[in-house]
């Protein structure tokens, strides 16, 4: 991010917290908080069983199920399902960057539309196409470097308004999945017990999406909840600590393909939405991920208040795995060195970010195991590699 | 009672340790402090060299044990308290500056006048505040003898100096910019002086304000109002609360007995 990005995406998280205030100091999302904290914990406890679970459920719900260990492995799956298609579409999901899929797809010339105007945007951004914040993606561009972006994408000069850009990009968008028979979306919260799949939106493209012929669903292992009831609180207390408000415009459940058994008793598949849902579970290192890890529900708080975020953006993260917590997942995900030049020595163990976190992650303790292993790795900075040695030498970190 | 002074205001903050050192010798406190000193550890356990800070540990743990042992670093203090006990199951009664400080001012034995007109504010060290919950004990240090003006992100909520962790040393220009930062929390406050009970916040929030008044000369120079390192309003002086309180005392009393 240049200073001028930083300076907006400060902007945006000052305007966020004062518009969170009031709900986050509500004792009934105090009261949210607790209930999901326990929900979180529990869940990944219980991870293997949640996913035998799931996968059962799904299965008697008649939606395909597949497990991938590895990105390649998800990848794959996606690919046999759309290999015929021209134009395949997609909703915002960290899971989704998480394996590439765009780049994937690109280079087997399929071509995939962004739905989500905030990462269209950032998709579109010809310089840097990471994310700022995991749900408001472009909050760092400001709207003439907006309005500059899309002008550029769609070959028109456009006013740097947002309602306009609004319209175009809606147009655009609406025009584009009129092609695609395929729609690909995340999840935010999986209910193993009822084999249901929650997601939460705003602008209504998920709910477009589930309506195509085939509606594929990625999400990590560790989005798994027992209950939908479950689901709705984890989403709720994401929504709360996101955006500030009380609940999104949308909350989506699928928990089956769409159907109708309304002639002569006999079931019929896709009335208006998917005829087949296929939903891929990804492992990507989830498994050996250490559990604190995972309780994560995909705020984004942590990175508004981190001091080391607010200073270098998302230099300090990993794709949409943003802040420190992002950057220990990347070393599940990927491996030391992808933590390591992710900004694993980047944080200043502060702990601010906990206090923030809605599930308390203890995100400085996390870096600072992680760093051992870095360490032995050879993943450290040279010059915590002079300050050891002088320690040892002559006691002093400034005395060789 | 052990002094140990710690790294930083042993060789970098020097100013630290010889104003707490003259503290314990005006309120007349039996101390001694290690001649050869060395690192507690803690910067290796924060960057991952777990078994350097063991080894380390087991340097100091001999001069440690059994004693009460006064540290000017939040640093130290975590590190005493918190990895001492938990690698090498040591308890240490280890008490902080800014804890010895508010005991002698309640027990009479620093007696001293408030200064009304002088406004500070108080920056948490993340590792004294957050980790260690002490919050109250320089806070009433400092409302004893001034006026206490808090930023709007103070105690639990304090944001970091940016220093930590090792960040110091593998990311100067990062660590600057956070403490920048800190400091603009400290300027809304119109205080005079920013306070805080870390060597290593004070190394840095104190480079940072140097930059920012070379950064404003050059500015003024090169007529370039542009640069958003560009906020000085008023001047700002950072101390750490020995070297606050030791001021104090010596200019009420217009210098130190045994010095
Ligand atoms: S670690 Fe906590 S604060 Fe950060 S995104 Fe996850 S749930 Fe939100």
């Amino acid at each position: 991010m240049n200073s001028k990005e930083l300076e907006t995406m400060r902007i945006s998280f000052k305007k966020l917290n004062e518009r969170r205030m009031e709900i986050l100091n509500d004792p009934q999302t105090k009261k949210l908080q607790e209930r999901v904290k326990k929900i979180r914990e529990d869940s990944v406890n219980n991870m293997e069983e949640l996913l035998e679970m799931a996968k059962k459920r799904f299965e008697e719900n008649g939606i395909e199920v597949f497990l991938a260990e590895n990105d390649q492995k998800a990848l794959n799956i996606i690919y046999n399902i759309v290999k015929d298609e021209k134009t395949v579409s997609k909703s915002k999901s960290n899971t989704v960057s998480e394996i590439d899929l765009a780049k994937f797809l690109t280079d087997k010339n399929i071509n995939l539309v962004e739905t989500d105007l905030g990462d269209r945007i950032v998709q579109l951004n010809p310089t840097d196409k990471r994310p700022a914040h995991p749900i408001g993606p472009a909050l760092h561009l400001n709207v003439k470097k907006i309005a500059e972006i899309i002008s550029e994408s769609l070959g028109q000069e456009i006013e740097p308004e947002p309602r306009i850009i609004m319209e175009l990009v809606k147009a655009n968008v609406i025009e584009e999945l009129s092609k695609c028979k395929i729609g690909i979306t995340g999840a935010n919260s999986v209910a193993a017990e009822d084999g249901s799949l929650v997601m939460v939106h705003n602008e209504g493209n998920i709910s477009l999406l589930t309506l195509m012929e085939t509606h594929i669903v990625l999400v990590g292992i560790d989005k798994l909840v027992s209950t939908i009831e479950d689901s709705i609180s984890v989403i709720k207390l994401e929504t709360a600590y996101a955006t500030g408000t009380k609940i999104p415009s949308y909350i989506n459940v699928i928990s089956a393909p769409s159907k109708t058994a309304d002639i002569e008793k006999r079931l019929l598949n896709g009335m208006y939405g998917a005829k087949k849902v296929v939903v891929i579970l990804l492992d990507n290192g989830r498994r050996d991920a250490l559990k604190e890890c995972l309780w994560c529900i995909g705020c984004g708080s942590c990175i508004v208040a981190c001091p080391v975020y607010n200073a270098v953006g998302h230099e300090f993260g990993y794709k949409g795995y943003l802040g420190g917590r992002g950057v220990a997942m990347s070393k599940f995900i990927k491996n030391e060195k992808t933590s390591f030049d992710s900004g694993l020595y980047m944080c200043t163990l502060c702990g601010l970010c906990t206090l923030e976190c809605p599930v308390s992650t203890p995100t400085s303790e996390l870096v600072e195991k992680l760093r051992i292993n870095s360490q032995k790795a050879g993943f450290y900075p040279k010059a915590h590699g002079v300050i050891k040695k002088n320690i040892k030498s002559s006691g002093s970190p400034f005395k060789s | 009672m052990l002094y140990f002074r710690g790294c930083v205001a042993r060789e970098k903050e020097t100013n630290i340790s010889k104003s707490t050192e003259a503290i314990l010798r005006e309120v007349g406190i039996d101390f001694k402090t290690i001649s050869n000193e060395i690192c507690c550890g803690s910067v290796l356990m924060r960057t991952g060299f777990l078994e350097e800070a063991k080894d380390q540990m087991q340097k100091n743990i001999d001069n440690l044990k059994g004693q009460k042992v006064l540290v000017s670093c939040a640093g130290c203090y975590k590190t005493f308290k918190e990895d001492y006990k938990e690698i090498l199951g040591v308890e240490l009664d280890v008490i902080h500056t800014s804890q010895l400080f508010k005991d002698l001012i309640v027990e009479n034995k620093i007696i001293i006048k408030k200064s009304e007109s002088i406004k500070v504010t108080y920056h948490d060290p993340c590792h004294l505040g957050r980790h260690c919950y002490e919050y109250e004990s320089p806070r009433e240090v400092l409302k004893f003898i001034s006026s206490l003006v808090e930023m709007e992100n103070n105690r639990e909520n304090s944001r970091c100096c940016g220093s930590g962790g090792g960040v110091k040393s593998a990311f100067p220009e990062i660590a600057i910019n956070i403490a920048q930062e800190r400091l603009k929390d400290a300027e809304k406050t119109m205080a005079s002086l920013i306070i805080t009970s870390c060597p290593f916040c004070k190394l840095n929030l104190n480079q940072a304000y140097i930059a920012n008044n070379n950064n404003n000369n050059n500015n003024n120079n090169n007529n370039n109002k542009q640069n958003h390192k560009y906020y000085k309003s008023h001047d700002l002086e950072v101390l750490d609360l020995s070297e606050f309180l030791l001021k104090q005392i010596t200019s009420q009393s217009g210098g130190l007995k045994n010095e």
